[in-house]
């Protein structure tokens, strides 16, 4: 459930105009051991989007533990103390033994890596290469599993939720925060403070060693399997040379097979503490009567000495222009990459209103290189602002007869052409038309509202959020054009070119 | 009480320890009633016929939205123009006006932070709108040009045409792009509308004027429903769309859509396998189902929702993934049978080696419903799941007028949501594994694998022996790759 979201300036209608902060409603309170609560209070419909996003993602991995945050999210669906087993006694010493053996596991992946090393192996999770003791191993790891099978009450999290009505159970992790979400009946608030509450108090990690499995099928599903997915993974990892964004919010394969539960643990009791957490409400309740029940509930979970560490690498400027040309199964196609600002700096929204003016049917690309040039048949670009920086994207698809390196020239080419010339009033104008219409569409739907407060939490504080719309509707047209002569410089730049690969 | 408890903190005091409920069945909530909404409500009809759904929220966002369901879709192509449906569909909106060319329509439209949006399916369509309520009177008129008189415009269709061309050759990058035609063609026969893709011949067949005509005989009134939703004054706007809409006559090519048809096809039943080297095969399944008419419909949604309907609470979710951690996700569904009896199909992806133990505890998991009678508390699940969560399913108005104008379209009856939660709460456990045992004859079972075949179908050697072959008495069939172009098998 990893989710990687690119703010499209046009999809999220980031927003400007007259409008101020105090238009989205929202409350704003602190527990004691330091909980963030934010609440809008609104009666159309008869539900209430509930969520929680705690401020931790792959950015707060290492090396070796890769995919932990995304991990750490299915774990805490497999219930606590009290949901998810009927026996939390022998849960918790089936659990003990399974780490042993695990760690007898892992002495045997130590050698086979040590062989696929002195290449004597080629495939270290082949199951022909174990040896009979490492076979012997997983068959009593098997067994334990099993039996603490007979204990679990299956999904238990699941069952109560859906059987009182609430749907869209999820969660889903970034590089900078993980989000647990559900929309419950206008009356089940009770419901979700209780569950919630205990995954954070009482969280157990059961079947921690058979949920890796589902991972990498997730893995698989979303990367491995897909024509261009471990190609847009590399180039990723080329784009951010120091900064934990290189890896793979999923994590690298051979660190999901080996994660511990003690490096659980310690991410959990760290991460996972009410002083790193904003719970957020939008519906049909009362503020204070939710507020209460929030309290009651969230207000007993300790607080924790000290904040979390920081992540403190800065990512230095590139050397030089950079470039990834890849055979796949895949449309050719080509995607130059800036790197850019964080989605709090100054310049953000400068940048987002330039990828408007580019994006979009009648934004430059698409009348330029699609319409009248006809070289592509797909032209855009998108700003992905993330907490410590962004990206910004310019895309493209060749047209039949045509190169992605022609797309290539012609998409720098816009941007070179607003670094001389600037866009125009029109253009400026349209971009905030569209973002006056956004302040209303950003909070139609509590669903939506809610997400959205989560995300500028895990990246600052809800306040950008609102500000948004005012810094949108300041940019001017010269802001415009100097964020394109600073940022879109070729030793800034990385480039992805797929080709089709030869049929065999 | 509550208020004070704030005050005390904020002024330092120390929280008075609040006893928790042991476990969450224990908290007591407030009764909350729901009338389902009645699509009579909603309803009023323009002076030319057409049935519109509607939804006056004076006090809402400022936003107006306006839906124009059209009856007809690919079924109606002439054969030899295979993708002219979509196209036409694409290029209302896409290829300008009469009046306002293409570049004029996205600019103004952007400009507007408005968006008209046109398309058309295998059976119906839709050209849709959203403005801003001050806009309202110039997206109107807008949205009528794109509605009435698209031009179709030469150099928009030639770059529409490419796109598709693009979009043909990607069809077998991924392994769901492969899985869906190929579905189509096991479940309803070569020669039936759902296996009649585009191809570059057909593409390459399709002018300006098969798109004019196409569009031309869509337009009557008989084919439409209207859902609008926003801020506005009811009966401002029913005076508003009768002088446009309600203003619609049929021109001379107009006709009213004839029904679809359904496939005439007896399916082969069996394991079909497309070799495609991929680390994780996409399995899908499917087997005969029924309609939503159909008496058994109840029971066949509960026996869906406890065997792969439902997310985690259903069975082969619980053993497939959590138990056995083979894939990410394993869902199964009856589909409502519009315009013939549907499908019970359900689809997952797992590495090529656990294709066949998966698909053997998918079996089991069949096997299992069908010899037992489904516990009252895991059915009680269920059934409290659809009818707690009935309320969030007509979430936003917008949402509620457009699903009875789409269930006008199709024909289902009015007032079928009106005693639904009473016919859930009504299916026995008798009844469902009834339906169990006359819905899931596995010797019925179409499975499509598209992965490595090799792997696949040599299953898991060392953990969970057994070839796929040997999972069910079906025949395996290899299938090849078709040429994106041309459809026709590679060798």
């Amino acid at each position: 459930m990893a989710s990687l979201r690119i703010r499209f300036a046009l999809a999220v209608l980031g927003s400007l105009g007259p409008l101020q902060a105090q238009d989205i409603p929202v409350i704003e309170r602190t527990l004691p051991n330091g909980m963030r609560i934010l609440m809008v209070e609104r009666h159309d419909e008869p539900t209430i989007s509930c969520g929680w996003v705690a401020r931790v993602g792959s950015a707060d991995e290492r090396p070796g533990i890769t995919g932990i945050a995304h991990l750490f999210e299915h774990m805490m669906f497999k219930g606590t103390k009290v949901i998810g087993t009927r026996d939390a006694t022998r849960d918790a010493e089936l659990n003990a033994l399974q780490d042993r053996t695990m760690e007898e596991v892992r002495k045997e992946l130590d050698q086979l890596r040590e062989k696929l090393r002195r290449g004597e192996i080629a495939d270290i999770n082949d199951p022909r290469v174990r040896s009979p003791r490492h076979q012997q191993l997983l068959a009593e790891l098997d067994r334990l599993v099993r039996e603490q099978r007979g204990l679990i009450v299956k999904d238990e999290l699941d069952k109560v939720y859906k059987q009182a009505g609430a749907t869209g159970l999820n969660a889903n992790t970034t590089t900078d925060r993980t989000f647990f979400h559900i929309d419950v009946p206008a009356n089940k608030l009770e419901l979700w403070a209780w569950l919630e509450s205990d995954r954070l108090r009482n969280a157990v990690f059961r079947e921690f060693y058979s949920e890796r499995d589902v991972v990498l099928e997730e893995r698989r599903m979303r990367v491995e399997a897909t024509p261009t997915g471990k190609v847009e993974e590399t180039f990723n990892a080329m784009i951010w040379q120091a900064h934990p964004y290189s890896w793979p919010v999923i994590g690298w394969p051979s660190d999901i097979a080996t994660v511990t539960r003690d490096q659980a643990d310690y991410f959990f009791s760290t991460y996972y503490a009410p002083n790193n957490i904003t719970a957020i409400l939008v519906g049909d309740f009362r503020t204070e009567e939710a507020f209460a029940t929030v309290q009651k509930y969230f207000g007993g979970i300790p607080a924790h000495a000290g904040a979390p560490p920081k992540v403190t690498t800065l990512e230095p400027p590139q050397g030089a222009e950079q470039r990834l040309v890849a055979n796949a199964d895949a449309m050719p196609r080509v995607q130059c990459v800036h790197k850019v600002v964080s989605s709090v700096h100054k310049d953000a929204a400068a940048l987002d209103v330039l990828s408007s003016i580019l994006n979009g049917r009648s934004g430059r690309l698409n009348r330029e290189l699609v319409i009248r040039r006809r070289v592509a048949v797909y032209a855009g670009a998108g700003l992905r602002a993330m907490k410590a920086g962004g990206l910004f994207y310019l895309g493209g698809t060749p047209a039949p007869g045509h190169t992605p390196e022609e797309v290539e020239g012609l998409l720098i080419q816009e941007v070179e052409r607003i670094q001389k010339e600037g866009v125009t009033e029109p253009e400026l104008q349209k971009v905030k038309n569209q973002v006056q219409a956004g302040t209303y569409a950003r909070m139609e739907s509590n669903a939506e509202l809610r997400d959205q407060l989560a995300e500028a939490e895990g990246a600052g504080t809800y306040k950008d959020f609102l500000d948004e719309p005012a810094h949108l509707s300041a940019v001017t047209r010269a802001d415009v054009q100097r964020v394109a002569q600073q940022y879109f410089v070729p030793e800034n730049r990385t480039t992805l070119v797929v080709r089709r690969k030869e049929a065999k | 009480m509550a208020r004070a408890t704030i005050l005390a903190l904020l002024a330092g005091g120390a929280l008075l320890a609040q006893a928790l409920p042991p476990r969450p069945e224990q908290i007591a909530f407030r009764p909350l009633a729901f009338e389902a909404p009645r699509a009579a409500a909603f309803k009023a009809r323009l002076k030319n016929g057409i049935p519109v759904y509607i939804s006056a929220e004076p006090k809402g966002v400022p936003f107006v939205r306006l839906k124009v369901l059209i009856r007809g879709g690919a079924y109606l192509e002439p054969r030899g123009k295979e993708g002219l449906a979509a196209l036409t569909g694409m290029q209302m909106r896409a290829g300008g006006t009469e009046k306002t060319p293409a570049a004029a329509l996205d600019e103004r439209l952007e400009f507007l932070a408005g968006d008209i949006s046109s398309s058309l399916g295998e059976t119906s369509g839709s050209v849709g709108m959203e403005f801003m309520e001050k806009d309202l009177q110039e997206g109107l008129d807008l949205f009528m040009q794109v509605l009435t008189r698209p031009a179709f415009a030469q150099d928009r269709l030639d770059r529409a045409k490419e796109n598709v061309m693009q979009g043909m050759l990607a069809r077998n990058d991924k392994v769901e792009g492969i899985a869906g035609g190929e579905m189509n063609r096991l479940l309803n026969g070569e020669d039936h509308f759902t296996s009649a893709q585009v191809t570059g011949a057909s593409l390459k067949a399709i002018t300006r004027e098969d798109l004019a005509a196409f569009h031309a005989r869509l337009l009557h009134p008989d084919n439409l429903v209207i859902s609008v939703s926003g801020r506005f004054k009811k009966e401002a706007m029913l005076d508003l769309l009768n002088r446009t809409l309600g203003a619609l006559k049929p021109g001379p090519a107009a006709k009213a859509s004839p029904k679809v048809p359904a496939p005439a096809f007896q399916r082969k039943p069996g394991i079909y396998v497309i070799d495609k080297d991929v680390p994780q095969s996409l399995v899908r399944f499917a087997l005969p189902g029924l309609r939503r008419s159909d008496p058994d419909w109840f029971a066949a949604l509960l026996l869906n929702q406890v065997l792969g309907g439902s997310g985690f609470t259903s069975r082969l979710m619980k053993k497939i993934r959590s138990d056995e951690g083979l894939t990410y996700g394993v869902g199964t569904g009856f589909g409502d049978g519009a315009h013939w009896k549907g499908n019970w199909s359900g689809s997952m992806q797992t590495k090529n080696r656990s294709v066949a133990y998966a698909l053997r505890l998918a079996l089991a998991e069949i096997e299992r419903i069908k010899a037992e009678p489904v516990p009252a508390e895991e059915l009680a699940v269920i059934k409290d799941g659809i009818i707690q969560a009935f309320p969030a399913q007509w979430g936003r108005k917008a949402g509620v007028v457009n699903a009875f104008a789409q269930e006008k379209l199709t024909g289902w009856p009015e007032d079928w949501w009106a005693d639904y939660r009473e016919k859930i709460q009504a299916v026995t456990p008798g009844e469902l594994q009834r339906a169990a045992k006359k819905y899931l004859d596995p010797g019925q079972l179409v499975i499509l694998v598209v992965g490595k075949a090799s792997e696949a179908e040599a299953g898991d050697v060392k953990d969970h022996p057994g070839a796929l072959k040997d999972i069910a008495p079906l025949p395996l069939i290899r299938l090849p790759l078709r040429d994106p172009l041309t459809l026709k098998p590679l060798s």
